[in-house]
């Protein structure tokens, strides 16, 4: 019975959820935004690349005046430019329209800015001003370092490839570091995503004065599990679907929207950290979770709640005010109080768990300690459940609370 | 579990409960038999709610022995369990379907069994039409039409009803005793908890009278009317009728009285004074004392006009 009950709470509360206007627009406004802004990158970039090959075809019109003695003619004039016999009169020909661009080189390229004239041909168009004034310098120091590696050299344009080593085992860089951390990212997703609704959700038996049948249906155990196993659901749907825009823009439209390259080949996925990761996710989830519940439970209304409930969110951000210290000296007094105080502990272990600096030790404790913290919060969230949400419109009294038997 | 249909259903014994220092059940105990029809009366605060709510786990009892069937409460028996709470109310930003099958799943049913029966019951109470309307969409009325199919949609063994007629309009009112009707029919043991005294006449097979936590008496209507003693005489007249120490006046109307007689004071006495005093009788009938004179004589005069009141409301 008390499966089939958990199997109906989950499905009443996630249909219902999923099944709201409400849910949608806030679920679909980021990846909406998301889209438009790729849209928008999409559009900028396809106008780039295509006035760039259509440059290679149409030569843009231009003329300059060299300072720095570093244009090669020849380069120039490959690209349409020609030196501009009157300078004083250059920049009020292009005003006028009589003449199409004018750029003037500095003396020096390092301490004053290519100065570009063109006349206006909308918003992505313009680009191609600049693009092409840097092409002529950069196809021009090509061409008088007479070598295509070494401008490659001068513009860094390499990569390296390092490898270190710990107790005479490879260790890894930053594409260790980075899947522990992973977690940490899922914790603030799930937790700002879903704590405001699992606050409301357990308001609501109590604001629709539904607890005493619930109550004489349902063991409140099974009902807050529930909503926890929905919410967790919840979150996971909003989380595919804020990432489909991304995933999609960088697997089908990488080149074109100017992703960054993320070679996700060299990210070491560790089975120790990683394992240590999941931990903490779940430990912190538990933990958060019981006390957002537990809050909804003692609160009359969802305002009430909230005054109470900004302050435990907020001990989630404070970590971040130290993370320096964190990352460079994880031993330091403050680093270790944050890593076992229960809610600053799921933030800071995870940091120190992604960087290495968390021992087994520590975080066997602070896993431990995460759980233990987690299913005490969780069963007094479903005893404060139990009698608060029956008082309904007060606020419960704590010591009334727990001077029930249990 | 226990099978045994000659147990009582409900057994209730030297039940305390206290909230603090505060004690608001003292050693309470009653047994509720299967089958039949329970009136579980009281002021308000004298502990009606607390004790159900105990009944039903809600509440840890300070101590005493609470059972259903043998044992005590678990949300098991939740599948054979309609409670009609005092504090009433659904989940407003849902459908009735969606909530009605919620609520008919959780006490065991099939999704389509609670459909099914969800559908059939709109129907019965010209409601069809709601199904996919959001609770908080209904009229009040609407919306306790659907708590009360809420309530029976399991076909309970055990119906228990708090304040079944609070803030209820006449239609749902008649609603909700055609419901009690038929589930005293099909064999179901109803237990109401009011204050309602005409309800408790009409329905009830015993009950039990709470004051202050404890019980003021307990058993049939007979039984406890015979234990408060004295009977009532209801008189149709003309005229005015007249104080007298043979009896006291308890209702008082244009052409209709009621008046409390003691035990020793004989009828006939009564009436022959009345007729030399040249009161007008057109109709003397002398019967038990009512529940309304014993509420009134246990609760005193203001919590039975509180509840005339409320009868009245109900009623009207």
């Amino acid at each position: 019975m008390a499966r089939h009950n958990l199997g109906t709470v989950v499905q009443f509360e996630f249909t219902r959820t999923v099944k709201k206007r409400r849910f949608w627009i806030a679920t679909l406004a980021i990846p909406i935004l998301l889209a438009i802004v790729f849209g928008l990158v999409f559009a900028s970039s396809s106008n780039t690349q295509s006035l760039s090959e259509a440059q290679k075809n149409n030569q843009l019109a231009f003329t300059y005046t060299d300072a720095s003695a570093l244009v090669d003619p020849a380069v120039a004039k490959a690209l349409g430019g020609t030196v501009e016999s009157d300078p004083g009169t250059a920049v009020e020909r292009v005003r006028t329209g009589k003449l199409n661009a004018y750029f003037a080189y500095p003396a020096s390229l390092q301490k004053e800015p290519v100065k570009v004239f063109g006349t206006d041909q909308g918003i992505f168009k313009n680009g191609s001003y600049d693009a092409v004034a840097k092409q002529v310098v950069i196809l021009s120091a090509q061409e008088k370092a007479g070598s295509a590696e070494l401008s490659a050299a001068i513009q860094g344009n390499f990569n390296t490839q390092s490898q270190t080593f710990k107790n005479g085992k490879v260790s890894g860089g930053l594409e260790t570091v980075v899947p522990p951390l992973l977690f940490l990212v899922l914790f603030y997703v799930v937790i700002i995503l879903l704590a405001n609704q699992m606050l409301a959700s357990t308001l609501e038996e109590k604001e629709n004065r539904v607890t005493e049948m619930i109550l004489t249906t349902l063991n409140p155990t099974t009902l807050v599990v529930g909503k926890v196993i929905s919410l967790f659901l919840v979150g996971a749907l909003q989380a595919v679907v804020f990432a489909a825009p991304m995933v999609i823009g960088y697997v089908f439209f990488h080149d074109q929207l100017a992703m960054p390259n993320f070679d996700l080949s060299n990210l070491q996925f560790q089975f120790w950290p990683m394992l240590v990761g999941a931990l903490l996710f779940v430990g912190g989830f538990i933990l958060f979770t019981g006390v957002l519940v537990g809050i909804g439970a003692v609160m009359p209304t969802a305002k009430d709640a909230s005054a109470v409930f900004a302050p435990v969110m907020i001990m989630m951000f404070i970590p971040f005010y130290i993370v320096s210290m964190v990352v460079s000296d994880p031993g330091n007094l403050i680093v270790q109080i944050f890593t076992f105080f229960p809610f600053t502990a799921p933030i800071t272990a995870m940091l120190r768990n992604g960087f290495g600096s968390l021992s087994g030790v520590s975080a066997a404790v602070v896993i431990a300690e995460l759980f233990v913290f987690g299913v005490l919060a969780l069963r007094v969230a479903v005893h404060l459940f139990r009698y608060g949400s029956i008082e309904y419109s007060r606020k419960l009294s704590l010591r009334t609370a727990f001077a029930r038997k249990g | 579990m226990s099978n045994d249909l000659s147990q009582p259903l409900v057994h209730i014994d030297d039940f305390h409960m206290k909230f603090g220092d505060k004690v608001v059940i003292d050693g309470l105990s009653f047994d509720v038999a299967r089958g039949e029809t329970f009136g579980f009366l009281g002021s308000n605060g004298s502990g009606k709610t607390t004790t159900i709510r105990a009944l039903l786990g809600i509440y840890l009892p300070t101590s005493g022995i609470l059972e259903i069937n043998g044992r005590v409460f678990s949300d098991d028996y939740g599948a054979r369990l309609g409670y009609l709470p005092e504090e009433r109310g659904l989940y407003k930003k849902e459908s009735v379907l969606d909530v009605m099958t919620y609520f008919g799943r959780l006490k065991g049913l099939t999704r389509a069994g609670a459909q099914k029966f969800s559908r059939d019951y709109l129907d019965r109470v010209d409601l069809a039409d709601k199904a996919d309307v959001r609770v908080d969409k209904l009229s009040g009325g609407e919306q306790q039409k659907i708590q009360l199919g809420v309530t029976i949609m399991n076909d309970p063994e055990l119906l228990i009803l708090d304040e079944p007629t609070k803030g209820f309009d006449p239609v749902n009112r008649r609603l909700l005793m055609d419901i009690i009707e038929d589930r005293k029919k099909a064999g179901a043991t109803v237990v109401m908890v009011t204050h309602q005294m005409e309800e408790v006449e009409r329905l009830c097979d015993r009950i039990v009278l709470l004051k202050d936590g404890k019980s003021e008496a307990y058993g049939t209507i007979d039984e406890v009317q015979n234990l408060f003693g004295g009977r009532t005489v209801r008189l149709k007249y003309s005229g005015t009728v007249p104080d007298s120490p043979r009896y006291k006046v308890v209702l008082r109307e244009r052409n209709y009285a009621e008046l409390a007689l003691d035990d020793a004071v004989d009828e006939a006495d009564v009436l022959r004074e009345l007729v030399s005093s040249g009161l007008v009788v057109r109709g003397f009938v002398a019967a038990k004392r009512s529940l309304d004179d014993i509420f009134i004589q246990v609760y005193g005069e203001a919590e039975g006009a509180s509840a005339q009141a409320q009868a009245e409301t109900a009623v009207n």
